[in-house]
This record gives structure tokens, sequence and C-alpha cells, in this order.
């Protein structure tokens, strides 16, 4: 179903975000997606309740959507090299009685703490070279903590690539600080997408180039193993698998040359070198194995699972070589889109690894990314996989939500139209269903005509239906990575 | 952010090879460590003379400072008059070393003099070059 056809909602969501907040659009010469990258207050946003624009809130959904995203891009005239190096600010839509309230706080980093202060760019970042005057003597002095969120046992935590997890207060969003996981373990990153098993245990990566080390953290938090991993060669490694024996690394040829800053220029991309996959055993992580496929680029994996003779499977977003990388996500700040660096069509793909090592890759006709699983089958199945794709000409960001069933081949899909720009939607599974459908799709989307952010939930079985309930701020706040629902 | 951990892992790692006997001098230096916490072990301080001492060298002596509060000082004698620089750690553990995590990084505390920082390393000579001169000398060192 096409969401421009839903004129009540559109009517509804635009004309009360006019009067809310007049003079909020972008002058004659940024474009209104621009406001998708425009500061936020840095004192954050305080709780306000977002109006219900069309539907009802189911009564069982109840709990917080966090989420995390670079929110801080320019000082004066000067912008953040790249749009992954903007400060991470964590959003929250409390969920409940029928109603929706936002707030946001940045993440107080010590990166952010200091340009605050110093009110101009100081770190080096993915694609930022940083102030050489910037002390920089451990990592998490250049920690962005923006790009993801992890609620673990209560605790909530702010995640980036490169440095420690940090701990937020789920109610407030106050800061605790930098997580760590065991004494011997301080200051070790702890990478953006951690895999949460159903039963609490979660393995995570510390990416350091070629040399990794994989946590294996039990429910309750004590760390069980950590065990250091050699994939051979500095690859760009976002994210990674996980099924329920195994953990599956996809070593792509996107391979970092040297040492200067920023970090994005340093990468080249070689794709007579393959897609290298090592996949290791779960119960003895020495024992390890290499297969390989074709180069593909790749951010975000879905899921992985097994069949009952072996075969592996792993669900992920491939491209044809990589995007947002040199040139790539950053003129974004200053309201410039150039397709040729800034939009790549990524499909839905299936990589499968046979018993005997052989590979074989089925990709999709969904073009998506954020790619997203119901929690309660990460690593043990792989039949629906969330994602938002599609492209609106001349502005970045999807329009559409579609929820793949890999049994059937189908996709059942909502497009907001070309006025919203589309964030990662994730799954929430139903109260006392366990059905790998029973679960709830919700996400954030920008509304480029009223200037104004709202959030969406969907059925999942019946995404085409559209929203059952959404909401809308009247102001809008940063386009963000990813979030994590947490039931009340 | 790869290319900062490879950097940092090599180069922070402080480490001080044994002191050769120094001559009567008639300097001294009283270094004022503030911001200590936990208040266990002891803070290992290194006295370097001169550039290529602080960039290359071991050392030419050093003191090890027992940690029982948030503040402590010591008095380190003997020392010529000349410029100097101080590579210190807080050994909060009291296992003798400098402890790191698995990709090398240190886990306890570190200071350099006038309190210089490092980039993607330990700080340089030039930021952490201090003067001694004939008599009594202090120096403070914040570790927070």
């Amino acid at each position: 179903m096409d969401f421009t056809r839903r004129t009540f909602l559109a009517g509804a969501g635009a004309t009360a975000g006019l009067l809310a907040a007049p003079g909020a659009f972008a002058g004659p010469d940024v474009p209104g997606w621009q406001v998708g990258w425009t500061n936020a207050p840095a004192s954050g946003y305080a709780p306000a309740p977002m109006r219900l624009i069309s539907g009802a809130l189911p009564d069982e959904f109840e709990g917080s959507l966090y989420r995390n995203g670079p929110a801080w891009f320019r000082y004066g005239d000067d912008y953040t090299g790249h749009w992954f190096d903007g400060d991470g600010m964590v959003q929250r839509i409390a969920f409940g009685n029928g109603k929706a309230v936002h707030s946001g706080q940045f993440v107080q980093t010590h990166k952010h703490k200091a340009e605050q202060e110093a009110q101009k760019f100081l770190a080096t970042g993915f694609g930022t070279a940083g102030d050489p005057s910037y002390s920089i003597m451990a990592v998490d002095d250049v920690n962005a903590a923006n790009t993801a969120i992890l609620s673990a046992n209560g605790d909530l935590f702010a995640l980036w690539e490169a440095g420690s997890a940090m701990q937020i207060d789920p109610a407030t969003l106050e800061t605790i600080g930098p997580k760590t996981w065991s004494d011997d373990l301080k200051g070790m990153p702890f990478l953006a997408h951690p895999k949460v098993e159903p039963n609490g245990r979660i393995w995570n990566i510390a990416s350091s180039g070629q040399i990794l080390g994989i946590y294996d953290i039990a429910p309750g938090g004590k760390v069980d193993r950590f065990e250091i991993v050699d994939i051979g060669k500095t690859a760009y490694l976002h994210d990674w698998a996980m099924s329920e024996r195994h953990l599956i690394l996809l070593v792509q040829p996107w391979i970092q040359t040297r040492s200067l800053p920023p970090f994005v220029n340093s990468l080249e991309w070689r794709p007579e070198e393959g897609l290298q996959i090592l996949i290791i055993d779960k119960d003895d992580l020495s024992s390890r194995r290499w297969v390989e496929a074709p180069a593909f680029s790749f951010y975000h994996t879905g899921t992985a699972c097994e069949d009952a003779d072996g075969t592996l499977h792993i669900d992920a977003v491939l491209y044809d070589e990589p995007i947002l990388g040199e040139g790539g996500a950053t003129g974004l700040m200053a309201g410039h889109f150039n397709p040729a660096v800034d939009q790549h069509e990524g499909y839905l793909s299936r990589i499968s690894v046979s018993p005997d090592g052989k590979t074989r890759i089925d990709r999709t006709s969904v073009d998506g990314e954020f790619p997203a699983v119901h929690p309660g089958y990460m690593g043990q199945n792989c039949r629906l996989t969330a994602v938002v794709g599609g492209h609106a000409p001349g502005r970045p960001i999807a329009t559409t939500v579609t929820v793949f069933d890999w049994h059937t081949g189908t996709a059942d899909n909502f497009n907001f139209g070309p006025d919203r720009m589309v964030e990662e939607h994730v799954m929430v599974p139903k109260p006392g269903r366990t059905g790998e459908d029973d679960a709830w799709l919700v996400g954030t989307v920008l509304n480029i005509r009223t200037q104004s952010s709202e959030v969406h939930i969907f059925d999942a079985k019946h995404i085409s239906s559209g929203p059952l309930a959404s909401f809308s701020a009247d102001y809008s706040w940063p386009l963000g990575f990813h979030g994590a629902f947490v039931s009340s | 952010m790869i290319r900062i951990l490879s950097l940092l892992a090599t180069a922070t790692v402080i480490s001080f090879a044994g002191f050769a006997e120094t001559a009567p001098s008639t300097s001294s230096l009283t270094v004022n460590l503030s911001g200590l916490s936990p208040q266990t072990g002891a803070v290992m301080i290194g006295v370097y003379a001169g550039e290529d001492d602080y960039e290359n060298g071991g050392g030419i002596t050093g003191a090890t400072v027992e940690i029982t509060a948030d503040t402590a000082t010591v008095t380190i004698e003997g020392l010529e008059p000349g410029a100097y620089g101080l590579k210190m750690y807080h050994d909060s553990n009291g296992n003798g070393q400098m402890d790191t995590n698995p990709f090398g990084m240190p886990t306890e505390p570190y200071a350099f003099s006038n309190n210089a920082k490092g980039r993607f390393g330990p700080a340089e000579w030039d930021s952490a070059a201090f003067q001694v001169t004939a008599g009594d000398n202090s120096h403070d060192i914040a570790f927070d």
C-alpha cells in the first residue's frame, strides 16, 4: 500500500506540524530533507507527548523504543567530515496507555564534552581528520557513541564501532559512563552489533583491524570467555552474524591500507580478494573454518541459521561495492545530496554455506537496509526479515518498510511516499505469543513536509495494511541508525 | 578507528628499565600527585634526562610511591639541573606492572610530566619537558 494515498494521515500530520512548528522549514537554498542532519539542542529534548495522527496503539504495546544516531553536525560553518562522526544522541519514545512520549539526550562522551566546550570539532573519526592538538590517549577519547543500542539485564548502552559501550540511564537518558565488562577488558572496543541469544547470552566483537576479540557474556553480565581471533587482514567490519551453534565473520575485501586519519580514506576495495567467511564454533572458539564467496560489500546482517544437515544460512544486505565510503555521506549535513556516492542499492541476500564448504549467494529483489528480525528467533530461524528501502528522487533515505518471508519468497511492504524518510524498523514480540510473525514492527520516520518526526507501529503480519498507530512530534530530531525496543 | 587502536596499543605501554645510580647533586624534585583512584597500590615514576632518554632510553632514576589516599608526594634527590621528563603509571593492584587489556591498551591510569597528553601514544618530549633548577623543585601531576 502507498502511504501517499492515505490522505487522512498525511493531511493530519501536515496540518498539525505546520501549525506547531512555523518557521521550521529550511531556507530556500537548503532542501527540506536536510533537517535530518541538523544539530539537536545541546540540552536535549525534554519529555514531550507525541500526537496520535492515525489509528490506535495496541493495548499490549507497552515499553520504550530507544534509538541512537549522530545528532551534532556543525560548529559555525564547520561541518563534521562524515555523517558517521556526529555525536550520539539517544532518543526514547515511551509507549503506554495509548500514548507516546518522546525524549532525547546526547551521550556525554569525552569527545562530546570536549567539543562542546571548545565549540569546534576536535576528535578524529570515520571521515573526520580531527584537530592535531586534540589528545587521544584511549579509544574512548574519540568514541562518538552514535550507532546502536543494547539493552541487557535492565541496563541500557549506547554503542559505537570502536570504543566502550556507554551506559545510559534508561529512564532519564543521562550518561552513566563507559562500561567495563571485566577489569582486564577495560577500554576494549565493543562493536555496535552485539548478538543476543533468546536466553540473554550476549556475543560481540572487539574490533581492532586484523586482530579481533570475541566476547561471550553470560545472561547476567559475567564475561565467560574472551578470545582473540586473527582474521588475516584489516578489513572493515561493522556487523557479523550468529547462528545457534556458530559465529560468522564476513571478511569483506574493503581493506585498511594506511594509518592516516580519517579512517575512511585509508580503505581500499579489493574485489579480487573475494568475500572470506570465518565460521567459529560457539562451544569451542578455537574450532574455526574459512570458506570463500564472490566479493560483496556489506554493512549489516539480519540473522543466521542452520539446517539439519549443517548447511549455514547468513542473511545480509549486500552491495556490489562499498557505499558511504570515501566521498559518501560527507555533504548531507550541508544539504548536498549526490546519488553517485550517497545512494546505492543493496539487496537483501542469503549466503548459504554447505557442509562441504561450498557457498551460494541468493540475492532477492528487495532493496533495503537495516535488516531486523524477531529477537526471540535471533540465530534460531531465518524466516522473516524486516528492512527499509526504496528511494525518492533527489533526496536520501528510504521510503518503504518491507517484511520479507524467506519461506514463501514474498515481500509485504508499505510505501510512505516521497515526503517521508523512513528509518530502521525493529520487531517487537507480542506478549504471550511465540510465533515468528507474532510481532509488531515499530520505527521512526521523518516527515519532510511537516518537518516533524513520527513513529509508526505495524502488525508484522500485515505490513501493507499500513500502520496500526502513528504518532507525530511537533518537531523533528536528527535521523539515526539503530534502535532497540525494551518492553515494560 | 581501527588505526587508533593499533597505534595506541604499541605506543602507550610504559615500562622502566633498571636505573643507573646517579651522582649526588644539589637539585631535588618533589612530585605532588592528585586525583588517585583507587587508593591502593603504588605509583611508579620514571625520570628521564633529556629528549633522547625520554624518547628512547630507560630513565636515569625512578621512584615508587605507595598510595593510601587520593594524593601522594615523593621527593627525588640527586638530580643535575637540566631538562627532564616524567612518565608514570598507577599500579593500582600492586602487581608491579602496567596492566593492559588484550589489545595492549593500558588498563591502569598513567600520566606524564606537565600533565601532557599524547595523541595515538605517549606525550611527546616537547610537551612533557620541564626544567629542574638548582635547589628544590616541585611538580604537580593530576591523574583525574
